[in-house]
């Protein structure tokens, strides 16, 4: 079922390895912010008409950095713009650095239950390093407001100087604190931030010894109780997150605030990068979509084996004819046969066998284009 | 008997690369006026951008001149451009075979070169005059004097009152001008005799068809007339002749002793062959003109269209390079790495390095080039032999008998401080001594036989970097010889890769197998699975290397907005891709053929 997704593009502080659209010097626009955001739900939910949504996700930026109001008011304005499923996920990104007792009550009141904490690193030089507001005890302390309550934890991999003494410690710190979802991410340099540097510098770690931390993370996590059920993504049961998983089965979502991305309608659309624009656009009542593109036949095709191959559950042959109405072994049959080697068969799904999830690239780039 | 205008001299200009011809000829031509000085482009007669480029001449490009002397006549001139380099000489030989007289330009600064002795003794052969030159008379460093008494002690030549000038500035260039009147010969020939023109050269006109640059030794030709090729006895109708101004300019008619040109709608550049002679169908001559020896080829190598599907734009290129380049040699070719190609043969390294910019340049095409080898004399245990210049044509070893390899007579030229290492050089590339001559207290000339194969592998930039450029090197083929060789392959994965075949000397076949397999290791991306890289010889490995899988490839977001990212990413990856050649099971970027030139891991 479609989810939703709120943009809240401020922060503290613009951690060194971060390329998404936050603002750490204009908190004082997060009022303004807010109001447009109300506006373009209401206008979202004027254009989309009657459709039911499953989830939402508040995610940033650091939407726990602005008054806890801001997103009770969202939550009442999408409850008054959409409709929600009966059990509906609601998560919202939260930076330890950001928490207290009284915010996570709030939220709770507008109806989050899900909470996805930035950890990164139970390492206090790393976390300097990586220019978090946080250390390892501020985190702490947040989970401990958030016992039992359903949250993930994220990590990273791939830090300078990262070893896997570093990476246990880290994920003993995040199972220890109860979290029932854990999100693992490789630290991708993205030209443009302070951290590429340190690449093109050769600080950190290269591509064999980051699949070496990964390897290694993922034998722990397993451990744990932990089952990797996409690339970066492991959950106990039963505590998937059904937003991100709408994503990989290519489901459709509406994305609102600046940058925000959607997919409704067999259109994959997005929202202007600048937040001034932004505004100026949602107060004169436009929609301010900077890229709009139909994705359809054989491209479309193409994106739901990609998604679907990142998941361990791979790709379901039922649910691609309930897409395209074909068979995708046909439908794919020479990038298939050609890559046969690197898939494993269950029952009415194909997914990677577990050495090759990790290189996925170079087989999915016979599924795309011609 | 009509003689041939006494006023008329045809010469040519033999110098060292960068000893000042070109310029030289430039400034000859301002002088007589055949080209304003503003309209000049410099170096007129270099007339292909490589050939400006590199500063060096590779296509001959003759040009007529008027020069009013300072007895008062006026005289025509025809000058002959000459390439300077080594690959080239029989175009030089050509352009001699069409002259009285040559100037020998000699840099002030340099002295004597190698393949201006090379040039000088065929002119030499050829009964030419030769007018010493002493050119870069302006420079710091000129030692005219010196310069003089090396031609006159390595020559032989009188350099008394010969024309020192500086080309560059413009200075003296009359006092070569006035030799060229007074030393050079004017030729000989009889207008009534029946026709006999030497093809000194031809390149393809689209409009007028083959153009045919000659030396008419005897009769005349005018348009109309009916001539004939001597060797395909075909006859064709003349529609234009005349002189070169340096473009075409048509005259009425062309006279014994004249240079110049003549247009029949000559369609194929074949039946024209240069060397051969021209006579008129009604009245021939009895008998051809000498001509120059059959030209062979003595370097090849395959090439491909690097995209498989340009193979028709190659074919293309290389036949259009054909029409104007008759010493290119080609057939069409098959490899398994490497799809339809060409394997094509060339006059030495410049020539071939010449030809392949040309491709890429002119035609706009990516192509990929293969090791360049030389044709071998196999033996084979029933009796027969024939050459082979293509690896993968050699028969398997329990076919052969024994093999042969061209060998090379190679003079090197250098400051005495470099023999050391220069023989070091030669050794190393089974070079065998044959005489050390000091020419002064600077320059010392080494002789040694060389394998042709090991010249064509990488022995120019060893000589360039250990003598810092200051050797100088010629060489010509002088036969074969029996030698221990062998083919070696290079598996991908354990599949050969055809296109990475050499033939080598058995003993050289390990360290080159070592190099050769961990530059390849370097230069093929790693890929889902390990690669060996092996090499090979008659099924025996000798070296081998790994290429490790990729560990890492994966976007570790993907997330609403990067959906359409990473679909961007992946099809950027696949452009890379397309780049890249399969064999095999493996994928592999066109560099890597180039890989198999490299002697050092870099």
């Amino acid at each position: 079922m479609p989810g939703i997704y709120l943009h809240i593009p401020f922060c503290r502080q613009k951690c060194r390895y971060c390329d998404f659209t936050s603002f750490p010097n204009r908190l004082n626009f997060a009022e303004a912010y807010m109001a447009c955001l109300f506006k373009e739900l209401e206008l979202r939910g004027k254009e989309l008409g009657d459709v039911c949504f499953d989830t939402v996700y508040f995610g940033g930026g650091t939407p726990s950095v602005i008054d806890p109001d801001y997103i009770y008011g969202a939550m009442k304005q999408i409850k008054k713009c959409f409709r929600l499923s009966k059990d509906p996920e609601i998560t919202i990104e939260m930076n330890p650095g950001t928490v207290n007792e009284k915010k996570i009550a709030i939220y709770k009141r507008a109806g989050i239950n899900r909470f996805s904490v930035g950890l990164q690193t139970a390492i206090d030089s790393q976390l300097e390093e990586l220019g978090r507001i946080h250390n390892v005890r501020d985190y702490l302390y947040c989970t401990s407001l958030l016992k039992g309550e359903n949250f993930s934890a994220d990590v990273m991999l791939g830090l300078k100087g990262q070893t896997k003494e570093d990476l246990r410690k880290t994920i003993a710190i995040a199972a220890g604190s109860g979290a029932s979802h854990i999100s693992m991410y490789a630290l991708t340099p993205e030209d443009g931030t302070p951290i590429y540097t340190d690449y093109l510098n050769g600080e950190l770690p290269d591509g064999d010894e980051v699949r070496e931390l990964y390897d290694y993370a993922c034998q722990l996590l397993r451990k744990e109780g932990y089952e990797r059920y996409e690339v970066s993504n492991f959950a106990r049961e039963g505590f998937r997150s059904r937003h991100n998983l709408n994503y990989w089965r290519r489901g459709e979502y509406i994305g609102v605030g600046v940058s925000a991305s959607s997919f409704f309608f067999g259109r994959r659309f997005t929202n202007t990068f600048d937040l001034d624009e932004y505004m100026k656009c949602i107060l004169s009542g436009f929609l301010p979509v900077v890229e709009n593109e139909k994705v359809e036949g054989k491209d479309a095709k193409s994106e739901f084996v990609m998604l679907a191959l990142r998941t361990s559950d791979g790709i379901s042959a039922a649910r691609y004819r309930e897409a395209f109405g074909s068979d995708w072994k046909s439908d794919f049959a020479v990038p298939y046969a050609k890559n046969r080697a690197y898939f494993e068969e269950d029952g009415d799904r194909t997914k990677f066998l577990d050495e090759y999830l990790y290189v996925q690239n170079r087989i999915l780039m016979d599924f795309i284009g011609e | 008997m009509a003689k041939a205008n006494p006023n008329l001299r045809n010469f040519c200009i033999i110098a060292h690369i960068d000893h000042g011809k070109s310029t030289i000829a430039d400034r000859i031509m301002e002088l007589t006026g055949q080209v304003s000085k503003r309209d000049m482009e410099e170096q007129l007669l270099d007339s292909m951008d490589i050939e400006r480029e590199r500063g060096i001449t590779i296509k001959l490009a003759p040009v007529r001149m008027y020069y009013t002397a300072l007895d008062g006549q006026e005289y025509e001139f025809n000058l002959i451009d000459t390439p300077g380099h080594v690959d080239f000489t029989y175009e030089v030989s050509r352009s001699l075979a069409a002259c009285e007289g040559a100037l020998l330009v000699v840099d002030a600064t340099q002295g004597v070169e190698a393949q201006t002795l090379a040039n000088v003794y065929l002119a030499l052969e050829n009964d030419l005059e030769i007018v010493p030159v002493i050119n870069k008379i302006d420079l710091q460093s000129a030692r005219v004097d010196e310069a003089k008494q090396e031609i006159e002690e390595v020559i032989g030549l009188d350099c008394e009152g010969c024309p020192c000038v500086s080309a560059k500035e413009g200075t003296n260039i009359r006092d070569i001008l006035e030799a060229v009147v007074k030393l050079i010969p004017p030729p000989d020939g009889d207008d009534e005799a029946p026709l006999k023109a030497l093809i000194f050269d031809s390149y393809y006109d689209n409009y007028k068809g083959v153009i045919l640059f000659v030396r008419i030794m005897d009769g005349k030709v005018k348009v109309g007339d009916k001539i004939r090729a001597f060797l395909s006895e075909k006859t064709y109708d003349v529609t234009e002749v005349g002189a070169f101004a340096p473009s075409l300019q048509p005259k009425d008619r062309l006279l014994a002793g004249e240079v110049g040109y003549i247009a029949a709608s000559i369609k194929s550049i074949e039946d024209v062959a240069v060397g051969d002679t021209v006579t008129s169908a009604d009245r021939p001559a009895a008998e051809p003109l000498p001509g120059y020896k059959k030209v062979q080829p003595v370097v090849f190598c395959g090439i491909y269209p690097l995209d498989g599907s340009r193979f028709l734009d190659l074919k293309e290129a290389i036949l259009k390079l054909k029409l104007n380049d008759a010493s290119l040699v080609f057939e069409p070719d098959n490899s398994v790495a490497l799809g339809f190609g060409f394997r094509c043969g060339f006059l030495g390294l410049l020539h071939m390095e010449i030809i392949q910019e040309r491709i890429e340049r002119e035609f706009n095409l990516d192509i990929i080039t293969t090791a360049p080898s030389v044709s071998y004399l196999v033996h084979k245990t029933d009796g027969t032999s024939f050459y082979v210049d293509n690896p993968s044509h050699l028969p398997p070893p329990s076919d052969i008998d024994y093999m042969e390899e061209p060998i090379v007579k190679a003079e090197i030229f250098t400051p005495p401080d470099y023999v050391g290492s220069i023989m070091e050089l030669c050794q190393d590339k089974r070079g065998v001594f044959k005489d050390m001559t000091y020419l002064d207290a600077r320059r010392v000339k080494l002789e040694y036989r060389l394998p042709l194969n090991e010249i064509v592998y990488d022995f120019f930039d060893g000589l360039k970097s250990r003598t810092r450029g200051y050797a100088s090197f010629d060489y010509e083929l002088v036969g074969y010889e029996k030698s221990k060789l062998v083919r070696m392959d290079i598996l991908l994965n354990g599949e050969i890769c055809d296109a990475l075949s050499i033939i080598v000397h058995e003993d050289r076949a390990y360290g080159r197998g070592r190099i050769l397999c961990e530059n390849l290791k370097d230069a093929i991306p790693r890929q889902l699975f390990e690669i060996p890289v092996q090499a090979a010889i008659g099924g025996k490995i000798i070296a081998r290397e790994t290429v490790k899988a990729v560990r890492k490839d994966v976007l570790a977001k993907c997330y609403g907005g990067d959906i359409t990212r990473k679909k961007k990413l992946l099809e950027k990856q696949k452009e890379g891709k397309k780049r890249m050649r399969q064999i095999g099971t493996v994928e592999v970027p066109s560099e890597v053929f180039m890989q198999i030139l490299k002697t050092n891991k870099d």
